[in-house]
């Protein structure tokens, strides 16, 4: 009877009750809105990231990560790949050169990344042949051709089809240059990478680094992402000369957004939810207040201080729930339809390129957000339930009852 | 017949520390099993205040109470709760009731509070609204009744718990004249075929007339005790 007599107090002031539950409702719509926006964010970031650059598993010579030495490519490597590309984990395998080097073009020169990339292999494992936006990546008909990203490409002043040298360090320890033939401009959604990486073929830039058959960087694009960390693992006790390094390895501060997201997300959730709290505890103190009387009676004919404490808090959970399946309801439709369509922030599409993002960001919901939130919510519902339920108990009944 | 209730030099006063106000002063008052007592006297006489403290409701600072021998006044807040739960029942002038519950519900919840079965609580609750009359209004809620209907409900709600008697603060105060016959009727009926003690505070000279015992207070003391 207690649950009945706490559902029927809710109702005794519809009006404020409502307001209450339109708070929680919106106040959970906001907090799991904002977790499901970063964390679409975040993914798409991680996405972007291994689509463009780092692939799911790399494999190079211990040795080449330190100082990135032409010199140190890894043993046996077109083996490697080829055994790689039958493994049935595996989606797709490139082999890349990587050296650091100067661009130059008639008026200025810039330091870049030069990979020499198998453009049929690379095309599986990177996504930046999509991004290409000016001419194609590789006609595969010339030597000599060099996909740049559009940052870049401004800051040379140059346009497809015209010629820039690439000056690096051979093998030999010789200053080595190259005349290329820009045959594609890119576009990522990073345009720090877009202005520090250049794209060569695999077999021109083997030719000046005279490197061989051997290459630096093998990357791997696995068929389940989710299986990174156990196939790495696999791979890294069969190349053990070998450094084998995930995505979260290669790019640690990647690892560490997707880490501390959860755990800002609960502080932002518990901002809101302090908000509310507040809100929860005015409610809850005018309707004891004006109950007054009612408690002293209670209290009077014998109902004892835990029962009278535990109703307050019935009260205040209930009125708080009512609004969690709202806030829930109004969450998934919300969400649920971002996520289809994307959420427009072109507005900020230079800030957001700075830092890898898209200018489209699509929320992702994750259904394991619903039950934490939801508890945290209803405890705070407890909580805010605590200051008043100890006023009500502090009244008198010889004096509450005589209240009007 | 035995004493129910027995106050010694009991005494309230309220605001001791700035300016006391001697609501009730060395009250010597015996009550018997099956009485139907008045207290009556003008306003602030002290009426009200000598209830709460027969009633547990609020601590002398004075003297003591003893009901069925028992000494209330040295009892902690949660044992009075307790305790008022099981021996006295209560009808205010206000009635108040849970304005959320039916009045079946309302005299139920004396029970729960009491934790009786539920099938118990149910054909209790029957029982004793068709005893005040109400046996039709069974799931009206208090807004739906009458102020002499919802006492009523109040005298089935104080009856619910089976005390050992019923204080009753001014209960016709808020009720026309038929309603408060019906309501002393009740309770005249209750006193006698039952032997239910009723002990109640009146300005009411019809309750007055009704009672067979009436103690008048004068500033916080009994001027006179008269039975008849």
């Amino acid at each position: 009877m207690l649950f009945k007599i706490a559902w029927r107090n809710i109702w005794r002031n519809r009006t404020r009750s409502i307001v209450v539950i339109a708070s929680v409702a919106v106040g959970l719509f906001a907090g799991m809105f904002m977790m499901a926006f970063f964390q679409g964010a975040v993914n798409q970031e991680i996405d972007s990231m291994v689509e463009t650059q780092l692939s799911h598993i790399q494999f190079h010579n211990p040795a080449f990560i330190d100082d990135k030495d032409v010199n140190d490519t890894i043993a046996n490597g077109r083996a490697i790949i080829n055994k790689l590309k039958n493994d049935k984990d595996v989606k797709a395998v490139s082999g890349r050169l990587v050296t650091t080097g100067m661009i130059s073009s008639s008026s200025t020169a810039s330091g870049v990344e030069i990979h020499g990339v198998v453009p049929s292999d690379e095309k599986a494992v990177s996504s930046i042949s999509k991004d290409v936006i000016v001419g194609v990546y590789f006609t595969g008909l010339k030597k000599n051709e060099i996909v740049i990203g559009e940052k870049l490409a401004g800051k040379l002043g140059v346009k497809l089809h015209n010629k820039i040298v690439l000056t690096f360090q051979s093998k030999t320890g010789d200053l080595t240059a190259g005349s290329f033939r820009i045959a594609g401009i890119f576009r990522s959604r990073n345009s720090a990478f877009d202005e520090s990486t250049v794209f060569t073929s695999f077999d021109d830039l083997a030719g000046l680094l005279v490197t061989g058959d051997g290459v630096h960087e093998i990357a791997v694009v696995l068929k389940d992402g989710q299986k990174t960390d156990a196939i790495a693992k696999v791979l890294k006790t069969e190349y053990q000369s070998l450094l084998v390094q995930t995505w979260t390895e290669l790019s640690p501060q990647m690892a560490l957004l997707t880490g501390i997201m959860d755990q800002m997300m609960y502080i932002i959730i518990g901002i809101i939810l302090l908000a509310l709290m507040f809100g929860i505890i005015n409610t809850m103190l005018m309707a004891v207040l004006e109950r007054q009387r009612e408690f002293g009676m209670l209290m009077a004919i014998g109902m004892n201080k835990p029962r009278v404490f535990f109703m307050i808090l019935l009260e205040s959970v209930m009125l708080t729930c009512a609004g969690i399946p709202a806030g829930i309801l109004l969450t998934i439709i919300t969400v649920g339809s971002l996520a289809r369509h994307g959420i427009d922030l072109s507005a900020f599409s230079q800030a957001l390129s700075q830092y890898g993002f898209s200018n489209f960001i699509f929320p992702v919901l994750k259904q394991s957000m619903f039950l934490p939130v939801s508890l945290m919510t209803a405890f705070t519902a407890v909580l805010s339930a605590i200051y008043p339920a100890i006023k009500a108990l502090r009244f008198k009944p010889a004096e509450a009852i005589h209240k009007i | 017949m035995s004493n129910i209730i027995e106050s010694h030099n009991l005494s309230k006063v309220y605001n001791p520390d700035t300016i006391p106000v001697n609501a009730v002063s060395g009250v010597d008052l015996k009550v018997e099993e099956g009485e139907f007592t008045a207290l009556v006297g003008p306003s602030g006489s002290g009426k009200t205040t000598l209830l709460n403290l027969i009633g547990g409701l609020d601590y002398p600072t004075g003297g003591n109470v003893k009901i069925g021998g028992i000494d209330i006044t040295e009892m902690s807040e949660n044992k009075l709760i307790d305790f008022r739960l099981k021996n006295i029942g209560f009808v205010f002038q206000a009635y108040n009731l849970i304005p959320v519950l039916t009045a079946s519900e309302n005299v139920e919840f004396v029970m729960l509070l009491q934790k009786t079965s539920k099938n118990e609580r149910e054909k209790r609750a029957i029982e004793l609204l068709t005893e005040v009359g109400l046996k039709d209004k069974l799931n009206k809620r208090p807004s739906e009744l009458s102020g002499g209907q919802q006492q009523r409900v109040a005298v089935a709600r104080a009856l619910a718990s089976k005390p050992r008697f019923i204080l009753a603060d001014e209960p016709t105060a808020n009720l026309d004249s038929k309603s408060t016959e019906n309501l002393l009727e009740i309770m005249a009926k209750l006193n006698i075929e039952d032997k239910m003690t009723f002990i109640f505070s009146t300005h009411d000279q019809r309750v007055i007339d009704k009672a067979r015992r009436v103690v008048t207070l004068v500033d916080g003391k009994i001027v006179s005790d008269v039975k008849q």
